[in-house]
C-alpha cells in the first residue's frame, strides 16, 4: 500500500477517535433535552452531529497550534529583549520543555480514545494486509497531532534561525524539536495505555487505585511545571543561562546530560565561542544518546499501535465478587461519588483532581524564599488555587459522557447535579487553605487576618462552580453544539468570580491600610457571590420540575 | 413496588393525541395509548416506525409536539421527577457509564432513587445470580459484553420495584436462560399490578409475552388488542403474529417481492 493511500485511510479511524474524544468523553451533545423545559433540540441527526463534531476537532486543533506557536516562541522573546548574553540557549531549552509539556498533555485528550481498540473495528472487518492497518492506525494516530507538532518544530526552527543566523544551530533545534515531539507522543501514548490497562483490570483492589493516583499526581504536576515555566521564562532565563554555561561546574555538567539541556547547550555551542568545551562535548554526546533513545521510543510507540491495530495487549482479569452488596447513600453523595469515579478513571479529567496537592507544592515554592507569609502571597497562592479549581467542573460535566443519557432517565433534578458538581470542586480546593494554614506554622502570616482570606475563598470557589455548571446547562438547553464551544465563557465567569474577592480585598487595603476592613471588603463580596448562587440554585429549583 | 396499585381501571400509561416532529420528520401522528396495571403493552412496529420516540416521549426526555402524557396520573413535562420515579427503564442500546463497575452503577442509580438499603441488597443479590454476573460485578462496563450491559441496565430498572416498566427491546444480546428470565420477571411485574410496555421486533417475543399488542406504523398505531383480536383483523388469513404484522403493515406483498428479487441475483450471480 502507498503511504499517500495509506495517510488517505487514516483519516476514519482518526474521525472515529475525534468523534469519541468528543462526543463519548466529553459527551456533551447528549446534554441537550436535559436543560430548563426538555428545550434542547433533538433534531439535529447523528451525521450532522458528526460532522460539526469533527468541525469542532478541526478548529480546536488549529487553536492549539496556534497556541502552540505562541508557546515556543514566548520563551525566546528575552533574547529580543537582551535579557542575557546568550539567552538562546535557555530560551530554546525552555522552549522545548514547554511544547514537550503541552503536546504530551494534548494527547492524552485524544489517545485516551485512541487506545481503546474499537476505533480501529470498521477498517479491520475489510480485506486489509495486516501490515497496512497497522500502518494505516499509525498514521489516523499521528494526525490526532500532526498540527500541533509540526507548528511548534516550525516555530522553534525558524527563531533559531533567526537569532542565530547559522544552519548548524537550526539543524540541531530541528533535531531537538522532533526528538521531543517523538517523546511527547510516546510518554502520552504510554500513560494512556497504563492508565487504560489498570481500568480494565477492574476489580475492587486498592493497589490499581493507588496506582491511577501516582499518574494523575505525575501528570498533574507536568501540567503545573509547564505552566511555571510559560508564566516566567524572563525571570528563568538569565539564571539558567548562567548555570548551563558555567565551565566544569557540577550544575552545568549535570543539565548537559540532561534533555532538553544537551540539545540548547550544542545550539549555544555552535553560536558562541565562550562554551566551555567539556560541557560542549558532554552536551553533543548526551544529544546523540537521545536521538538514539528517541528512535527506540519511536519503536516502541510503532509497536504498540500496531497491538493496538491488531487489539492484542489488552488484558482483562475478571474478579469473582464476593457478594453483590450495594451500598446506597443520599441522592446528592450518590452522585457526588459518581462523578469522583467517573471522573478520576478517565485520563483526560483525572489529573485536575490533583491539582490543589500541587498547588501546595508551587505554595512552598514560593514562600520559601519570604521570611513571613506575606499577604500578597497568601493573596496570590488562594487566587491561584481556585483558578485551577475552576477547571474542575468543567471536567465533571465533560466525563459525565454519554452516561448522561442513562442520567436523563433518573429522577434527579439539575440543582442536584449543580450542587454534587460544585461540593466535588470545592472539596478540590480546601487543601489549598489547609496548605497555607500549616505552612504558616513554618512561616508566619505577616497578618494574622490574612487566615480569612483562602478561608473565604472556599465560598468564591463554590459559587464560581455553580455559575459554570449553570452557564453548561443553560447553553446545553438552548441547543447541543453550543455547549461545545462555550467553555471560555464559563471560565470567564468562574474567573471573575474567583477573583472579585481579591481584587476588593486589594482595592479597600490600598485606599485604607487597614487588612480587618480589607477582610471585611472581601467576605462582603464573597456573601454577595453566594447569595446569587443560591438565588440560580433556588431557580433551578423551580426549572427542576421541568427538568 | 413502589405502591399499590388501587384504581385498576385507571390506566397507568395514557397517551393522546401525540404528536413529535424532528424537522421535516414526523415521528409521532396523533398516537393514542393506554396501558392498564397488570397489562404488558407489546410495542411492534418496523424499524422506524417510533417506538423507540414513543418510550422516551412517555419518560420525559423527548417534548412532544403536541397531544398530552399521563404515567401514574402525573404529566413528564410537568412532573418529570415524579414521572421518572415512577418508572424503570431499559434502552434499546444499554448506555451506561463505562468506567464504573455494574456494582459502582447500581450503587449511583439505588442512591437516586433512594431505595432501602436491604430491600436493594436483596434483591440486587437474587437478580445478579440469577444473571450469573459474579465474574463481572466488579468490572469495568466498558469491558462487558451486550448482554451483560443489558443485565445491568435491567437491574438498575427494577431497583427500585417501579410502577411502569418501560422496556425498549430488553432482550438485546440476551442468552436464552436471561432472557427467559427477563420474561418471566416481566410477567411477575404484571401480576404484581405493574404496567409494561415492551416494544420488540421479535414476533415470538411479542406472542409469549405481551397480553395486548399495539401496531405502530409511521408514527400511528394502525391496530391493537390481544393476539386472536389482531389476527381476526386480518380476516384470519394470518396464522402467525409476524404474518398478521405484515398484512397490517402493508409489506406483505413488499416483502414477498424483495424476497424474489434478492433470490434472483443472489443465486445468478457468483461470488466474486
Amino acid at each position: 500500500m502507498k503511504l499517500a493511500e495509506a495517510w488517505y485511510l487514516s483519516r476514519i479511524p482518526y474521525k472515529e477517535v475525534v468523534y469519541r474524544s468528543i462526543a463519548d468523553e466529553k459527551g456533551r451533545m447528549w446534554w441537550g433535552a436535559f436543560g430548563q423545559k426538555h428545550s434542547g433540540k433533538e433534531d439535529q441527526s447523528d451525521s450532522e452531529l458528526t460532522k460539526k463534531a469533527l468541525k469542532i476537532a478541526k478548529f480546536d486543533k488549529i487553536i492549539v497550534a496556534i497556541f502552540s506557536v505562541v508557546v515556543s516562541a514566548v520563551p525566546f522573546f528575552s533574547s529580543f529583549f537582551g535579557a542575557a548574553a546568550h539567552s538562546l540557549v535557555s530560551s530554546a531549552v525552555l522552549s522545548i520543555a514547554v511544547t514537550f509539556g503541552l503536546t504530551t498533555l494534548y494527547a492524552i485528550q485524544t489517545l485516551s480514545s485512541f487506545v481503546n481498540t474499537e476505533s480501529s473495528v470498521l477498517l479491520s472487518t475489510l480485506p486489509v494486509a495486516r501490515d497496512d492497518f497497522s500502518l494505516i492506525t499509525l498514521f489516523s494516530f499521528l494526525r490526532s497531532v500532526d498540527y500541533i507538532v509540526v507548528s511548534s518544530i516550525l516555530s522553534q526552527v525558524v527563531l533559531t534561525a533567526y537569532l542565530s543566523a547559522s544552519l548548524l544551530a537550526t539543524l540541531v533545534m530541528f533535531i531537538a524539536s522532533v526528538i521531543s515531539a517523538v517523546f511527547a507522543t510516546t510518554a502520552a501514548l504510554w500513560f494512556s495505555r497504563v492508565f487504560q490497562k489498570n481500568l480494565l483490570r477492574g476489580g475492587r483492589s486498592r493497589a490499581n487505585t493507588v496506582l491511577r493516583l501516582a499518574f494523575i499526581l505525575m501528570w498533574g504536576f507536568l501540567l503545573v511545571v509547564v505552566g511555571f515555566l510559560f508564566s516566567i521564562p524572563l525571570y528563568i532565563v538569565p539564571n539558567l543561562e548562567q548555570m548551563m554555561l558555567g565551565g566544569g561546574n557540577v550544575p552545568s555538567i549535570l543539565l548537559s546530560l540532561l534533555f532538553p539541556f544537551s540539545p540548547g547547550i550544542v545550539i549555544g555551542a555552535t553560536v558562541y565561542s565562550n562554551v566551555p568545551l567539556t560541557t560542549a562535548s558532554m552536551a553533543s554526546v548526551a544529544t546523540v544518546g537521545y536521538g538514539l533513545f528517541a528512535v527506540l521510543a519511536g519503536k516502541w510507540s510503532l509497536g504498540t499501535v500496531k497491538r493496538i491495530s491488531q487489539g492484542s495487549g489488552v488484558k482483562i482479569a475478571r474478579e469473582i465478587a464476593k457478594d453483590f452488596s450495594v451500598k446506597t447513600r443520599s441522592p446528592l453523595l450518590g452522585y457526588v461519588f459518581k462523578d469522583v469515579k467517573i471522573a478520576s478513571r478517565n485520563p483526560a479529567t483525572a489529573f485536575f483532581f490533583a491539582l490543589p496537592a500541587l498547588e501546595t507544592v508551587l505554595i512552598t515554592l514560593i514562600i520559601s524564599s519570604f521570611e513571613l507569609l506575606k499577604t500578597t502571597v497568601v493573596l496570590i497562592s488562594a487566587s491561584m488555587g481556585g483558578l485551577f479549581v475552576l477547571l474542575l467542573p468543567l471536567a465533571l460535566l465533560s466525563a459525565e459522557g454519554r452516561g448522561f443519557e442513562y442520567t436523563k432517565t433518573l429522577p434527579v433534578s439539575s440543582r442536584k447535579i449543580t450542587v454534587a458538581k460544585a461540593l466535588v470542586s470545592t472539596a478540590t480546593y480546601i487543601p489549598v487553605p489547609m496548605a497555607l494554614i500549616c505552612l504558616s506554622l513554618i512561616k508566619p502570616f505577616a497578618s494574622i487576618s490574612s487566615i480569612f482570606i483562602p478561608l473565604l475563598m472556599i465560598g468564591a470557589v463554590t459559587s464560581a462552580s455553580v455559575f459554570e455548571v449553570k452557564i453548561f446547562l443553560g447553553s446545553a438547553a438552548r441547543g447541543k453544539i453550543a455547549a461545545v464551544v462555550n467553555d471560555l465563557e464559563k471560565l470567564v465567569v468562574g474567573g471573575f468570580t474567583v477573583l472579585a474577592p481579591i481584587v476588593a480585598y486589594s482595592v479597600v487595603f490600598l485606599k485604607s491600610f487597614d487588612h480587618v476592613l480589607s477582610i471585611l471588603a472581601m467576605g462582603g463580596t464573597v456573601l454577595a457571590e453566594i447569595t446569587v448562587a443560591f438565588y440560580i440554585l433556588r431557580l433551578t429549583g423551580c426549572d427542576s420540575k421541568n427538568t | 413496588m413502589q405502591s399499590k396499585v388501587g384504581l385498576a381501571s385507571e390506566p397507568l400509561i395514557e397517551a393522546s393525541g401525540l404528536t413529535k416532529q424532528f424537522g421535516s420528520v414526523q415521528a409521532l401522528m396523533n398516537l393514542n395509548l393506554r396501558v392498564m396495571p397488570s397489562e404488558i403493552y407489546g410495542l411492534l412496529g418496523p424499524n422506524g416506525a417510533g417506538k423507540t420516540t414513543t418510550i422516551k416521549t412517555i419518560l420525559g426526555l423527548l417534548e412532544p409536539t403536541s397531544g398530552w402524557i399521563k404515567v401514574g396520573g402525573f404529566d413528564p413535562a410537568v412532573n418529570p421527577i415524579e414521572v421518572k420515579s415512577k418508572i424503570g427503564y431499559v434502552a434499546e442500546n444499554p448506555i451506561v457509564y463505562d468506567s464504573l463497575s455494574p456494582r459502582d452503577f447500581l450503587e449511583f442509580v439505588a442512591s437516586i432513587r433512594k431505595t432501602d438499603q436491604t430491600c436493594t441488597n436483596r434483591l440486587v443479590t437474587q437478580l445478579a445470580s440469577a444473571f450469573d454476573m459474579a465474574n463481572y460485578f466488579d468490572s469495568p462496563i466498558a469491558t462487558l459484553s451486550l448482554g451483560m450491559k443489558q443485565k445491568v441496565a435491567i437491574i438498575a430498572a427494577l431497583i427500585h420495584q417501579p410502577l411502569v416498566l418501560l422496556l425498549d427491546e430488553p432482550l438485546n444480546g440476551l442468552d436464552a436462560k436471561s432472557s427467559r428470565i427477563v420474561k418471566e420477571l416481566v410477567s411477575f411485574h404484571a401480576e404484581k399490578g405493574g404496567a409494561v410496555l415492551f416494544s420488540t421486533h421479535i414476533m415470538e417475543v411479542a406472542e409469549q409475552v405481551c397480553t395486548r399488542i399495539g401496531i405502530i406504523d409511521q408514527g400511528k398505531v394502525i391496530a391493537e388488542g390481544t393476539l386472536s383480536q389482531l389476527k381476526g383483523k386480518t380476516e384470519g388469513k394470518g396464522s402467525s403474529l409476524e404474518e398478521v404484522f405484515l398484512k397490517l403493515t402493508h409489506e406483505e406483498d413488499e416483502v414477498a417481492d424483495t424476497t424474489r428479487m434478492l433470490r434472483e441475483i443472489i443465486l445468478k450471480n457468483e461470488v466474486s
